[in-house]
């Protein structure tokens, strides 16, 4: 049984991923759905945040990698999604089409920078510690544990003076690494309750069919209904990603071949180190 | 002494990693692992600190030493050579 894994932002833009017609055509779609194509620097690109291009170019490298895969005739038969990943993960599964995965990444992104515009939020990776001392750093801090990628990979959100004490109090704890990355809002945490009014209103205009291929979830891991999909979208921003126990119910579900439909490989790494401890 | 330990850290880098179709004589000794190397991240390097101790005993205790520690084939001997028991 095979899985596709749609994975969120990249940390950083490489240049142009893929230089074809394919991915010319996607972020052409990109330029015209939202006004941005992310691989630009021109005057269309300053309208938005360094981090709102950068999860339109994940999603146009996720789109790209699910069309050619579906060229070669390898589909699945079930797909996963982690954090931003579920625009271009609903467009796989035939929920919406790719325009609009790429317009609600956008305007999800802009309503997100907003945030970013009150105050400075950052994001810091911890790796090399385990959950319940984490959770307790976190809460000294007054920060959230936004991704429980594995047993010991973790992404911490919040403010950044909060962020930048709670990385200080990992590394004290014995983290292998602490690294701090700016944001423009703390992605999967109740702090993104402040910007809940407008999700909700930008994920109203949109209309959601039941996807064609299941499609789980990274919060309880439930199959996504159209009628499941609006809410879902709002709540995954206020909520962490819980990777390694979807990776579990993956596997356990029967999936045997993990395939990563976008840029990196961090969920197949994170995915190997879980294997390593079963 | 530790270049005798080169080939078998290549093997452990490839078989804790799980990177596909390559042999530990594709692995070049002094080449850079991390970045422009073969392309390792932070995750990897957790992965090779647990193959480490687990194979060898020797422990990396965090990222700073991680960067000198991982930054090829050789250092990675080089260390294991001055740390094991």
């Amino acid at each position: 049984m095979i899985c596709w894994m749609f994975p969120g932002q990249p940390i950083a833009f490489s240049g142009a991923p893929y230089d074809d017609i394919e991915f010319s055509e996607i972020t052409r779609i990109c330029q015209e759905s939202t006004g941005c194509n992310p691989l630009e620097s021109g005057t269309s690109a300053s309208n938005f945040s360094h981090n709102v291009r950068l999860q339109l170019l994940g999603t146009c490298v996720s789109l790209y990698r699910s069309k050619q895969l579906t060229k070669q005739g390898v589909g699945p038969d079930l797909i996963a999604e982690h954090s931003m990943g579920i625009y271009p993960a609903l467009a796989a599964s035939g929920s919406i089409d790719s325009a609009t995965a790429l317009e609600l990444t956008c305007r999800i992104g802009v309503a997100m920078a907003k945030m970013g515009m009150q105050r400075e939020y950052a994001l810091g990776c911890v790796i090399g510690i385990s959950c319940a001392p984490l959770e307790a750093i976190a809460a000294n801090n007054g920060v959230h544990i936004a991704n429980y990628n594995t047993s010991q990979h973790f992404l911490l959100a919040g403010e950044r003076k909060n962020i930048d004490a709670a990385l200080a109090e990992a590394g004290a704890s014995g983290a292998f690494s602490a690294t701090v990355f700016p944001c423009d809002a703390p992605l999967h945490t109740p702090l993104i309750a402040e910007i809940a009014g407008d999700v909700e209103h930008i994920v109203a205009e949109y209309s959601f069919r039941d996807p064609q291929i299941p499609l789980i979830e990274h919060i309880d891991q439930t199959t996504l209904t159209a009628a499941t999909i609006p809410s879902f979208l709002l709540d995954e921003l206020c909520r962490p990603v819980y990777w390694d126990t979807t990776y579990r119910a993956l596997r356990s579900r029967g999936v045997t071949l993990f395939q990563e439909v976008g840029a990196g490989k961090a969920l197949s790494k994170f995915n190997r180190w879980i294997d390593s401890e079963t | 002494m530790s270049d005798e330990l080169i080939p078998k850290v290549k093997q452990m880098i490839i078989e804790s990693l799980r990177i596909e179709g390559m042999s530990p004589d594709e692995i070049e000794t002094d080449a850079p692992l991390f970045g422009e190397g073969l392309g390792l991240d932070s995750i990897d390097a957790l992965q090779l600190v647990v193959a480490m101790e687990k194979e060898f005993g020797v422990v990396v205790p965090d990222a700073a030493t991680g960067s000198t520690v991982f930054a090829s084939a050789r250092s990675m001997a080089a260390y294991i050579a001055e740390n094991r028991k």
